[in-house]
Formats: C-alpha cells, sequence, structure tokens
C-alpha cells in the first residue's frame, strides 16, 4: 500500500489551524474541506464541508442528486476532487485509487455488495487481504472472533449465495473491518434491510464507534438518522447546508426541511373513494421462491376498483413472490389469478399487460427496464408491438411516444437515443411508472415503487398512484416503508411466511399491532381480521 | 522505486471503436517490424509487397474481397449470436456443415440450369449451418448448457464428417485413390463479378446490410437487444428468452453455413478437409473487434482479408506466413490494449508493491 501523501503545494498540514475545533485538540478524524467536484454538465459538489469526530456516527442526508454519494466517493477515492482538500486524522490526503484511501483507513460499503456467492463468508472477507496461503480453520475462527468482537452475528464457514441481504451486508462491514478500516462509510446500507436487520445494524455500528472508530452513514430515512446517529450533516445541490448538527437537538422535521430546502411536505391522506368491483382476485395461491421453497401458502385477496391495499411484512415473507406470480414472471404452484374477471393463471406477462395490468417491479434496473438500451427503447418495452410498420419499428412514432411520456411523467433526461444508464434513480423510476401508467391501466402492482428515492421522487411517484387509484384503478402496492403505506393504502394487508395474516384500516390501525402482526404473532392486539373470507369475499 | 498502475478513468474517452483499431493497427505494423527485421527482411519492401498485392490494384482488390466475405459472414455469424450475449464458437464447423449440404446437392444436381443448382446449394448449405447449430441452441434454450463447449465441440464433429465423407462415398473414382471429393462442375460455381472477384462478395455484403438493417429497424432486433440487455426484462415485456436463444443461434449457424457453400462454390474447386481455413476462428476475432455490429463486421472483415492475403503474398520473398498470423493476433492487442485504455490511465506511482489494476 502506498503511504499517505503529504501535501504538495496545496498547503494544509497536520498543524493546519482550520483543522482545529476537536475535542482535547484531537484533530477530526475525517475532514472534507470545500470540496468541488464537476462532471460534464454538472456540479455535483460545489464547496461541500464534512467534519467528523473519532467514534461518531455521523449522517450525511441528501436528496437524490445532493451530491452525497459523490461527496463520499471522493473520501474513499472512487473519485478525485477538482478542489478542496480530503484530510484524516488532520493529515491532507490525495487518493488514487479505493485502495490508497483504505491504506489511510478508510473503507467503503457500497450499495451494491461486491462478494463472491460461491465462497464462504470468510473466503469473502479475507479475498485480496492475505497474502499467504492459510489454513481455512484459523482464517473462518479469525474471521469469527472479529465478528464477535462488533457483534456482527455470521457463520464464517458459510457460503455467501445462502445469505439474506443483511447477512451479507455484515460481511461488507466486516470486509472492511479485516482491512483494518477506522473509518467506515456507508452508502444507504438500510435500503436493502428489514426493519429489524436496520435496528441491528444500528446496534453494530454504535458498537463500531464505541470502540473508537468512525462511521459515516447515508440514508434517507430521517428515523434511522435520529436513532443511530450522533450527528447529521445535510446536504443540498452539492453544497453543506447544515454541518455536523447534533441529532439530540434536532429532529426529523428540522432535518427533511434542510433536506428539502422548504418545510417538509405533509401527506395528507388522500380521502378514499368507494371501491366498486373486484379487478384482481388471487385465491388459493401457492408459488415457490427461487430456492425451490413455499413462499406463498394458499394466499388469498382481493383488490376492487378505485383503492390502494397496501402490503406490509418483514421482507422475504412472499411478497416479492406475490408480486411477480401476479405480474406473470413466477409460476404458479396452485391456485387461481383473475384479473378484470377472467382467469389470468397462466397468461403470458403480455397478455396481462393488455388486459390492463400495470406492473413496477422491485428491481427497476434488471427487470422493469434495460439499462443498456435508449429511453426511447426503454419507454416503449411494454407497447413496441404498437409501433409497427410491418416487420419494422417506426422509429418516429416510438420517439414521439416517449416524448411525450417523458414530458408528462416529467423525466429529466438526456437525449431519448441516449442509454438511460445515465439517468437518476428518481427519473428511471418516473420513467418506468409512466411507462406503466400511461395506457390507463385497471390494475397496478406496484412493488417498493419508492424505495431509494428522494423526498419529491416519493413524492410524485405517489401522487401518480393516488390519481390513478382515482381514475377507478386497483392498485396493489407492497412496500417496506410502513408509513407510506398508511398514508396512501386503503386497506393494510400483513404478509407473514406467505399468507395474510392480517388487515387493518390504515385510519385507524395501530402501529404496534401491526408489528406484531408482520413478526407473526397469532393473537395481535389491532384489529385484524380472518383474513381469507374478508378479502377475497368482500 | 516507481511502478505503473492503471487508474480508471472517470469518464471514458471518446473516439470509439474505429480508433481503437487504428492504434491495434499501428502497434501491429511497428511490431511487425521488429519481426521482419529480427529475421533479416526489409520491412518496407515487405509492408509494401503486401499492400500491392491486397489493395494495390483491381485484381488484388478481387482477391482480397473474395477472402473478406468468408471472414466477413463468419464473423456476422458470430456477431448475431454476441448481439444477444451468446457466443457462437461453432462457425468453423458450421462452415463445414454448410459446404457439406452445398456439395450434397451439386452431386445430385449436375444436369440442372446453373441459377438453380447454385440456389439449392446455398440454401442447403444454410440449412446445414443452421443444424449444427441446432442441438446446442435446444440445449442452451431449453436446459441451459453453455452454448460455449457445445458449438465449439462439434466444429470437430463437422470436419471428421467431412474426412469421412471424402475418404468414403465422395471420394473421386477418378482420383487414383487419393481421398478427394470430384471438383465441381461448372454449373454448381458462382458466377464472376470482376477479374477473380465472385458474386458471393455482393450475397455477402447484402446478407450484412440485411442483419444490419433487422438489428437496428425491426422490432425483432429490438427484442434482441432487449434480451441481451437483460434476460429478466425481456421476460417482464414478453419476449420469450427460449424462442429467441433458439431462433438466434440457428440462425447463427446459418449465416456460417452460408459462408461455406459461398466459399464452396465460389473459391474452392472441391470439398476439401480444410476449406474453412479457420475462418470461423477469425470471425470471432472481427465480431469481437466490429463490437458485435454488423457494420463494423464488413469493415474489419475487408482488413482481414487484405492483411491475409498480404500475408499469403510475402511468402515468395521468404517470409514465413505466419506473419499475417501474427500480425492479425497483433491488431486484436493492440485494439483491446486500447480499449482498456480508453477506460484506464496509465500512472506511475512511488511504491514497492506490485502492480494491479485498481
Amino acid at each position: 500500500m502506498t503511504e499517505p501523501q503529504q501535501p504538495a503545494a496545496t498547503g494544509g498540514s497536520p498543524s493546519d489551524p482550520e483543522s482545529g475545533g476537536a475535542p482535547a485538540g484531537e484533530p477530526p478524524a475525517v475532514e472534507l474541506l470545500d470540496v468541488w467536484k464537476r462532471f460534464p454538465g454538472v456540479v455535483a459538489n460545489a464547496g461541500a464541508h464534512l467534519r467528523v469526530h473519532r467514534g461518531s456516527v455521523h449522517a450525511v442526508l441528501g436528496e437524490n442528486g445532493a451530491g452525497k454519494s459523490t461527496l463520499m466517493n471522493v473520501l474513499s477515492g472512487v473519485y478525485r476532487p477538482d478542489e478542496g482538500e480530503v484530510r484524516i486524522d488532520g493529515v491532507a490526503h490525495h487518493f488514487r485509487t479505493p485502495a490508497d484511501a483504505l491504506a489511510a483507513g478508510v473503507g467503503m460499503v457500497h450499495q451494491e455488495f461486491r462478494l463472491v456467492p460461491s465462497f464462504t463468508v470468510a473466503e469473502n472477507v479475507v479475498l485480496g487481504a492475505c497474502n499467504r496461503i492459510v489454513r481455512r480453520a484459523a482464517v473462518e475462527s479469525a474471521v469469527g472472533a472479529l465478528a464477535e468482537r462488533f457483534g456482527l452475528a455470521t457463520e464464517p464457514d458459510r457460503p455467501v449465495w445462502h445469505l439474506s441481504m443483511g447477512e451479507r451486508q455484515r460481511v461488507e462491514i466486516l470486509k472492511a473491518l479485516w482491512r483494518d478500516a477506522r473509518i467506515l462509510v456507508l452508502d444507504e446500507p438500510t435500503a436493502v434491510l428489514t426493519p429489524g436487520e436496520a435496528d441491528e445494524l444500528g446496534a453494530v455500528l454504535r458498537h463500531m464507534a464505541d470502540d473508537g472508530r468512525t462511521v459515516i452513514f447515508i440514508s434517507h430515512k430521517l428515523h434511522e438518522v435520529t436513532g443511530f446517529c450522533d450527528e447529521a450533516t445535510v446536504l443540498r445541490g452539492g453544497e453543506t447546508v447544515a454541518a455536523s448538527l447534533s441529532v439530540a437537538d434536532t429532529d426529523a422535521t428540522q432535518l427533511a426541511g434542510l433536506m428539502v430546502g422548504a418545510s417538509p411536505l405533509v401527506t395528507d391522506r388522500p380521502p378514499s373513494r368507494d371501491a366498486g368491483e373486484a379487478l384482481l382476485e388471487v385465491r388459493g395461491l401457492r408459488c415457490l421462491d427461487d430456492r425451490g421453497l413455499a413462499a406463498l401458502d394458499d394466499l388469498d385477496l382481493a383488490v376492487h376498483s378505485g383503492e390502494i391495499v397496501g402490503i406490509a411484512g418483514v421482507a422475504g415473507n412472499g411478497q416479492r413472490e406475490l408480486a411477480q406470480a401476479i405480474a406473470g414472471l413466477r409460476s404458479v404452484e396452485s391456485g387461481s389469478i383473475h384479473l378484470v374477471g377472467e382467469d389470468r393463471t397462466d397468461a403470458t406477462p403480455r397478455q396481462r399487460f393488455a388486459d390492463g395490468l400495470g406492473y413496477i417491479p422491485e428491481d427497476r434496473l434488471g427487470v422493469g427496464l434495460a439499462p443498456r438500451l435508449s429511453v426511447t427503447d426503454n419507454a416503449v418495452l411494454r407497447t413496441y408491438g404498437r409501433h409497427r410498420r410491418g416487420p419494422f419499428l417506426d422509429a418516429a412514432s416510438a420517439t414521439g411516444h416517449c416524448r411525450d411520456l417523458v414530458d408528462r411523467f416529467g423525466v429529466r433526461t438526456g437525449p431519448l437515443e441516449e442509454p438511460i444508464a445515465g439517468l437518476s434513480g428518481g427519473n428511471l423510476q418516473r420513467l418506468l411508472v409512466g411507462r406503466e401508467l400511461v395506457g390507463g391501466p385497471r390494475v397496478v402492482v406496484a412493488a417498493q415503487p419508492t424505495r431509494g428515492l428522494d423526498v419529491q421522487g416519493v413524492k410524485a411517484i405517489q401522487d401518480l398512484l393516488v390519481a390513478e387509484r382515482d381514475a377507478g384503478a386497483a392498485i396493489l402496492m407492497v412496500s417496506e416503508d410502513l408509513d407510506e403505506l398508511l398514508t396512501l393504502a386503503d386497506r393494510l394487508l400483513v404478509m407473514h411466511a406467505g399468507c395474510i395474516v392480517a388487515e387493518f384500516d390504515p385510519a385507524t390501525a395501530e402501529r404496534r399491532a401491526i408489528g406484531e402482526a408482520m413478526i407473526g404473532h397469532a393473537d395481535v392486539t389491532g384489529d385484524p381480521v380472518a383474513p381469507a373470507e374478508t378479502t377475497a369475499d368482500r | 522505486m516507481s511502478r505503473p498502475v492503471l487508474v480508471r478513468r472517470e469518464q471514458v474517452l471518446r473516439g470509439g471503436q474505429p480508433l481503437a483499431f487504428g492504434i491495434g493497427l499501428a502497434v501491429a505494423l511497428v511490431v511487425g517490424v521488429l519481426l521482419l527485421v529480427g529475421s533479416g527482411h526489409d520491412p518496407l519492401r515487405v509492408y509494401e509487397r503486401m499492400f500491392e498485392a491486397s489493395l494495390g490494384d483491381p485484381r488484388a482488390w478481387s482477391v482480397t474481397l473474395n477472402r473478406a466475405v468468408p471472414l466477413g459472414l463468419a464473423g456476422l455469424a458470430v456477431a448475431v449470436a454476441g448481439s444477444m450475449g451468446l457466443w457462437n464458437i461453432g462457425a468453423e464447423g458450421q462452415i463445414m456443415a454448410g459446404a457439406i449440404g452445398a456439395a450434397w446437392v451439386a452431386r445430385i444436381g449436375g444436369d440442372w440450369p446453373s441459377p438453380v443448382v447454385i440456389t439449392a446449394m446455398l440454401a442447403a448449405a444454410i440449412l446445414g449451418g443452421g443444424l449444427l447449430a441446432l442441438g446446442p441452441a435446444i440445449a442452451r434454450a431449453r436446459i441451459g448448457v453453455n452454448e460455449i463447449i457445445t458449438t465449439l465441440m462439434l466444429n470437430e464433429v463437422a470436419i471428421r464428417l467431412v474426412q469421412w465423407l471424402i475418404h468414403g462415398r465422395w471420394k473421386d473414382p477418378d482420383s487414383h485413390n487419393f481421398p478427394l471429393a470430384p471438383m465441381l462442375s461448372d454449373n454448381a460455381r458462382l458466377p464472376g463479378l470482376f477479374e477473380r472477384a465472385h458474386v458471393g462478395v455482393v450475397l455477402a455484403a447484402v446478407v450484412i446490410v440485411l442483419f444490419g438493417v433487422a438489428a437496428s429497424r425491426t422490432a425483432w432486433g429490438y427484442e434482441l437487444r432487449v434480451a441481451g440487455s437483460s434476460g429478466a426484462t425481456a421476460r417482464y415485456a414478453g419476449i420469450s428468452l427460449e424462442r429467441k436463444i433458439l431462433t438466434v443461434l440457428v440462425l447463427s449457424g446459418g449465416v456460417a453455413g452460408f459462408a461455406g457453400g459461398i466459399e464452396l462454390s465460389g473459391t474452392s474447386d472441391r470439398i476439401t478437409e480444410n476449406l474453412s481455413n479457420g475462418f470461423g476462428f477469425a470471425g470471432i476475432i472481427v465480431a469481437a473487434l466490429a463490437l458485435m455490429r454488423p457494420s463494423g463486421v464488413a469493415a474489419v472483415a475487408l482488413l482481414f482479408g487484405a492483411v491475409q492475403i498480404g500475408g499469403q503474398s510475402i511468402q515468395t520473398m521468404g517470409v514465413s506466413s505466419s506473419v499475417s498470423t501474427i500480425l492479425q493476433a497483433l491488431i486484436l492487442f493492440g485494439a483491446i490494449a486500447a480499449g482498456v485504455l480508453s477506460r484506464y490511465r496509465v500512472e506511475m506511482v512511488a511504491g514497492d508493491t506490485t502492480g494491479a489494476i485498481r
């Protein structure tokens, strides 16, 4: 590993007066000073600052496009800043590569895990950081000991493909700890976690901070910030709008206000309408998951015209499989799926779309969109058959359709012939949701439609779904964000172990009761109703 | 102590594949100079001779074009599969299978009118190549068997099949017991175009253009692009991945078979076990350099054809024909290196650990 580079001409040294301010004269563990980073047409960081003290958990907050990821990539050596300085423990560094940053003690846990599925936990942890041939047992016990020290429950000898998302994330954290990262940067670590796993992660982060390490935590979820973190820095438009706020002295409302630059949007519950006929009916549905285990077990459900039915549950209880089965992307073992009164259990995805089923899949870039294709190609993914002239695709007609879609749903995009890979997460989702809604579907299945989006993106997508409901569509919405479901849903169903275990009225439901139902407690102290009869025969 | 490391560029350099290809060619020619000087030849004279023999006059062009035909069609065959993320490594064998089909028609159609027999030969060639690819296609589409292995292994089968035929049933009774198939009759030979060039040049160009149009302008090509981008997205869009894999691999085999038919009818006197001449494998390089695009395939095939013909011509100067093979390989290396350097830059850093791509 390279030695830390002393600054050449930019000045700045361990004794630079600006780096003071830490308790007991100790320089901050991380200091980013006046960081500028420009990309063609975009200024991602415009003089951003960050100062994090050793032994603290520090949140970096901001909407999509606020420059959080760019700033963290500067800190972890992925990008070099155009201007500005990175100081670790008061020493200025010029990282060329992530390896340089790691050598200085900065380890990043990316949103997408970088693990070898067929390797064991221990093998993944030591991969590339273990020069000699070592005995497997020794490595496993060393990794086990490290995991235990930080309260990261894991089994070192299990192959990674066996693990849940939460467990995989622990392996990523272990990788950074194994490489002796003193400063851990976690990019939206809770996006892939269940609420329970997120809480566990919070405890682990605290543990690491108590151990004298420094944790930087990027998140959209305000309650996690207030729950896990000591301080928060808020970015907006590439600038630091609030630096090192003490979390104890602030609250979610203030933080949300700083993020969006105005007082937070108060989402009133849109008024419900009387539900009409059942447009989506699922009866006795059984499906297997990818590993061939039962994912849905005799599931019944009905969604009526003009209502949003929310599905709550801890991730991995069959929500994903339910959405896929309705969309025609997962084979059905037994049971039936009726769309607009017709049995469509064995229909192809294209037939179901023609019947008026819009599907917003959980995995946007892997399923809902084709990342290497252009904006236009993606806009006509469902309807390219309508832009045909003989065997040819009518480029003008497809582009026209795409232009309409982009305008109507406010997708901010470059040239329509360019691959969609350049679009931000929020715009990708607008394109995808717009494409599914533009034809006026009768039934919409939306799986995690707002996950990972910024406040305005969330609002835009939610408004679209509500408008569609008001137009008479039946909407089934799967979300891990209970607040979102309580705000939008007309009825709330809770899934556990492949069944609907309870139904709540979001207007009156108690969170505690919903939580109990989510973890499968049989005698729930809310107003759950026996699901099968009420949902299917309503 | 400083060492070079590759550092990822934040933005990929613009200029693209033609530039990378040009750099590859330049690198190949420079290294070729070293090789030629090392083996005691005057590199300028050798290069001049190569150029004259391949692109110097209409006759040279005609020979180069004839050579570009099988290269281009084999490259197209690989590119058709490659546009969906499939690798057809079996073009070599499919060329042979196509030639077998064409030769069979030529045997039974000895007294048919020329246009009829040639059309039937080419159709049989497409069928033969497609048939050889059918097994791998079904195995891949139905149960996910890796098509790289199956298509590669079938090359051997096709070549043995030709050997079996020319040692046995198809052996020319007048060949004094040499394992040779009889010469093609005149009605089974492709008409000429100019100098040595035959109409196969036009046919190949038409096929490449047709695929280019189909890939970029038709609904079929669109489905192919979606399936190549993400299989899950294709399923979501209602595109049958199974059927797409099946048709694309069989089509790919058919295109390679077509090359075999043209090669037999246009440039070879008879079917031999050397007819495919490495075109199928060269086609993989052609397709890779062309980034799996039909338009690029034509350009790269023409250049490779010129290098091959030029390489043959310098044998009379005492230079081994391996020089041309080495040049082709160097072009590929140079182009790949240029591709890497468009994404990474080289930096010297102080340090003592081993160099690595970061």
